[in-house]
């Protein structure tokens, strides 16, 4: 910002002379600088194309409002609005574009720095969460006027879609990995001031892995996942003891749950993919160890070995941290293949995870049927492994996945403007298809622009080249489209929710299916990956609802989700039943597993369990069914819990009081949509959603 | 009755020559780039996996049947033809 200081208007309309006028104005770059008219005609040359002579009369006119208007407090931010308003007046529409400047008020600023931002639950308020903030509105604005088109951008800021992580313009979204990536480089990472070679002991590796892990996640929006960890580890861990193996697997989840390094300080949004059988792409590749060297051996030797590590890990889970609460990271999943029914003691091992599931909540299971195999990231982002991937899987460093960008569709929004009519309902849809499939091709031209610099470039990690292939495999990224509201969209549009009949049921599903068959013809017309996932909707849920209140409010009125009166409103995320329904949780899955078929980018069902604690044998039972006799992919059960921050008891349920000391300084937790947080940090839309959660408590 | 095909697909070309599947109160979806209902009814019977291991593939609601491969199918609806004679 800029600095008082007097005008002195001398000779005022003498612009040959204008050192005469004792002005002085503070600069960007914090300089006190003598007031100087060529600098407006040249940052309009520079930044707009203008001609000089336009140039040099808008900087004439701007003078003289300057000297005849009597301003006392002269700032560069003031001279720009000035010259912007001049610019509008010649209708100079497209150069003041480019003139502008983007930025917040102070009012702004002051309200940012003072109290909690709760678009990102995960994000705890402090500086570097500010700085977050800060510099995220000024991305934000700049990915709106600068990589999107007008028609994309407009429809973002309507609400027809939703383009995520526009504060983190310059990256891609979420990651999968190998830990062989570092298993055999090092960790030699762009602008290190150290590097390393490839570790040789279990301890340094899984230094390698968070470190390697924290510079990845300044370099994606999302999250960071890591393929087959207990496998990959194995090698290092042959012949060490139970308690040695216990000790490093504490070692893991409490580094990652603890790092507060990531993005506004937060956790590294992190995801394990965990297999107790060796799945059959790894079987017989050969195992890279210690030093980096081969073993000798192949993966599908290290089975035993793989097997006790991700017992260790469970056996922390079950623990809790240092209160007895769930780790929020990292998120372990477990794949539950065909094989895993003929493994040796997968019975027992199926136990321990469903035991986890019930008393902590952590355990995702993830269902590779048939020859599916899948790498997952996210709360529920997973990259399907294609036929060229299992040959990669031999050198198993080059599987390395992507996703770029996710554009959500405004279901429900759809529904209110076709009324009724169901051709324009799917005229409507296919429209908004193609806008995010046109933000897709502008945000991918904006990130191969940073990536064509190379490793002198702003994405240098993700263009160094170990292996003969960028980091960043662009030929085998995925560019999402999500979906919220389906639920609404069907309710609006035949007067029923999809839980009550099987028609609304089948009409989600051919909405669905319209969207994939949209995705397939785009990806074939573009060749890019267009997939369909469930967006996650930790805010979007929320934004759509609050949007369509108050543009569509007669109609979303009847329909949105959640307390109008409090604001605490929000649509059903992607293709869910309504979350209050009180339905057995088999039905719930069964149902909603329908739709995970089509979304080839990942979808999740919650069971929410409340207080109650279920029988773990129960639950080994229910999952075993579902893996039989459903299409679901993926599944989450989510206890809740609250702890004193007095006397750190943590007790299941949702409390108004700690029932150890009976203090009321508590703390609520539970899933929110992919990942365990606190109930303080989370937006209105979410607590709506939470209140009307219909806990599966009797059915275990 | 449903039989879900495909239009490259010759197992499918060889049951529609061979049969007459109206007659036979079967229904075809061409599971086709503009056809969602196809595939939503695909989805809704549980069989979107099912269709990357081959068409076509039959499903007989009534009797809560699925049959998979041109062999399968061609014996049910000779018994079904042979039935209705």
């Amino acid at each position: 910002m800029g600095e008082v200081l007097e005008l002195k208007p001398m000779k005022l309309f003498d612009t040959k002379d204008t050192t005469d006028l004792a002005v002085f104005v503070r600069t960007s770059d914090e300089e006190l600088v003598t007031w100087n008219r060529q600098k407006i005609v040249d940052a309009l040359v520079r930044e707009t194309f203008l001609d000089k002579g336009t140039a040099e009369l808008i900087s004439e006119e701007v003078e003289k409002i300057i000297l005849k208007s009597g301003i006392t407090v002269l700032t560069a931010p003031l001279i720009r609005e000035l010259v912007d308003a001049k610019l509008i007046e010649k209708g100079l529409e497209k150069a003041r574009r480019m003139h502008t400047r983007l930025g917040m008020p102070l009012y702004d600023v002051e309200q940012l720095i003072v109290y909690p931002n709760k678009e990102n639950a995960n994000v705890p308020h402090g500086p570097e969460a500010t700085n977050l903030t800060l510099a995220e509105n000024i991305k934000k604005e700049y990915a709106l006027l600068n990589v999107f088109s007008q028609d994309v951008s407009d429809a973002h800021m309507k609400g027809d879609i939703h383009l995520h992580d526009l504060g983190f313009i310059d990256r891609p979204y979420c990651s999968g990995q190998s830990l062989e990536y570092i298993k055999k480089f090092g960790l030699s990472l762009p602008n290190s001031l150290a590097i390393a070679k490839p570790a040789k002991h279990p301890e340094v590796l899984l230094a390698h892995m968070v470190k390697f892990a924290a510079a990845l996640q300044s370099n994606f929006a999302g999250a960071i996942g890591w393929d087959a960890v207990n496998l990959f580890f194995a090698p290092y861990l042959e012949g060490l003891s139970k308690k040695d193996l216990k000790q490093l697997a504490q070692m893991l989840i409490f580094e990652f749950s603890q790092q507060a390094v990531a993005r506004g300080g937060q956790a590294i949004f992190s995801d394990i993919n965990l297999y107790w059988e060796v799945p059959k792409h790894f079987e017989d590749v050969p195992a890279i160890g210690p030093g980096g060297e081969y073993t000798g051996k192949t993966y599908g030797e290290y089975s035993k070995t793989a097997k006790e590590f991700v017992k260790a890990l469970f056996e922390v889970y079950m623990e809790g941290d240092g209160c007895g609460r769930p780790f929020f990271f990292p998120k372990p999943l477990v794949h539950i293949t065909e094989k895993f029914w003929n493994e040796e003691d997968s019975e027992e091992f199926l136990n321990l995870i469903c035991d986890v599931a019930c008393e902590k909540g952590n355990t995702y299971f993830v269902f590779d049927r048939g020859n599916t195999a899948k790498i997952s990231e996210c709360c529920r982002l997973s990259f399907k492994l294609e036929k060229s991937d299992f040959e990669d899987a031999k050198q198993p460093w080059k599987m390395r996945y992507s996703a770029i960008q996710n554009v959500t569709i405004n279901l429900p929004r759809i529904a209110y403007e076709a009324k009724g009519d169901d051709i324009k309902l799917f005229s409507l849809l296919s429209e908004r298809i193609e806008l995010a499939v046109k933000a897709h091709i502008q945000k991918k031209m904006f990130l191969e622009k940073l990536l064509s610099q190379g490793e002198k470039g702003p994405l240098a990690l993700l263009t160094m080249n170990k292996d003969g292939q960028p980091y960043l495999r662009m030929h085998r990224v995925s560019y999402l489209i999500g979906m919220v509201g389906l639920n609404e969209l069907v309710q609006y549009h035949l007067g029923q929710e999809m839980h009550e009949s099987e028609f609304a049921i089948k009409f989600g599903l051919k909405v669905i299916a319209h969207m994939k068959l949209l995705c397939d013809k785009f990806s074939k017309m573009h060749n890019m990956h267009f997939v369909l996932e469930q967006t996650p909707a930790e805010s979007t849920a929320y934004r759509f609802a609050r949007l369509d209140l108050k543009h569509f409010s007669e109609k979303a009125g009847r329909i949105v989700k959640g307390d109008i009166t409090k604001g605490e409103i929000y649509y059903t995320n992607s293709t869910y039943l309504n979350v209050s329904h009180p339905i057995n949780p088999i039905d719930r899955i069964r149902i909603e597993g329908l739709f995970h078929p089509l979304i080839e980018a990942g979808s999740l069902t919650h069971i929410w369990l409340g207080e109650k604690r279920p029988d773990t044998r129960a639950m080994a039972n229910f999952v075993k069914k579902i893996f039989h006799l459903t299409e679901n992919d993926q599944v989450a059960f989510s206890p809740e819990f609250t702890t004193c921050l007095d006397c750190k008891k943590t007790m299941r349920g949702l409390l108004e009081s700690c029932s150890y000391c009976g203090s009321e300084r508590i703390e609520g937790m539970t899933r929110i949509t992919g990942y365990f947080t606190r109930i303080s940090s989370w937006n209105k839309g979410k607590l709506g959603e939470l209140r009307d959660r219909f806990r599966s408590k009797d059915y275990f | 009755m449903i039989l879900f095909s495909a239009p490259a697909c010759d197992k499918c070309t060889y049951i529609k020559k061979n049969f007459n599947l109206k007659e036979l109160g079967i229904r075809v979806e061409e599971l086709t780039e503009d056809n969602p209902e196809g595939l939503a009814l695909l989805a809704w019977h549980g069989l979107v996996k099912r269709v990357e291991e081959g068409l076509p593939i039959l499903v007989v609601e009534k009797e809560k049947l699925v049959i998979r491969g041109q062999e399968n199918i061609v014996k049910y609806l000779e018994r079904k033809k042979r039935d209705a004679n």
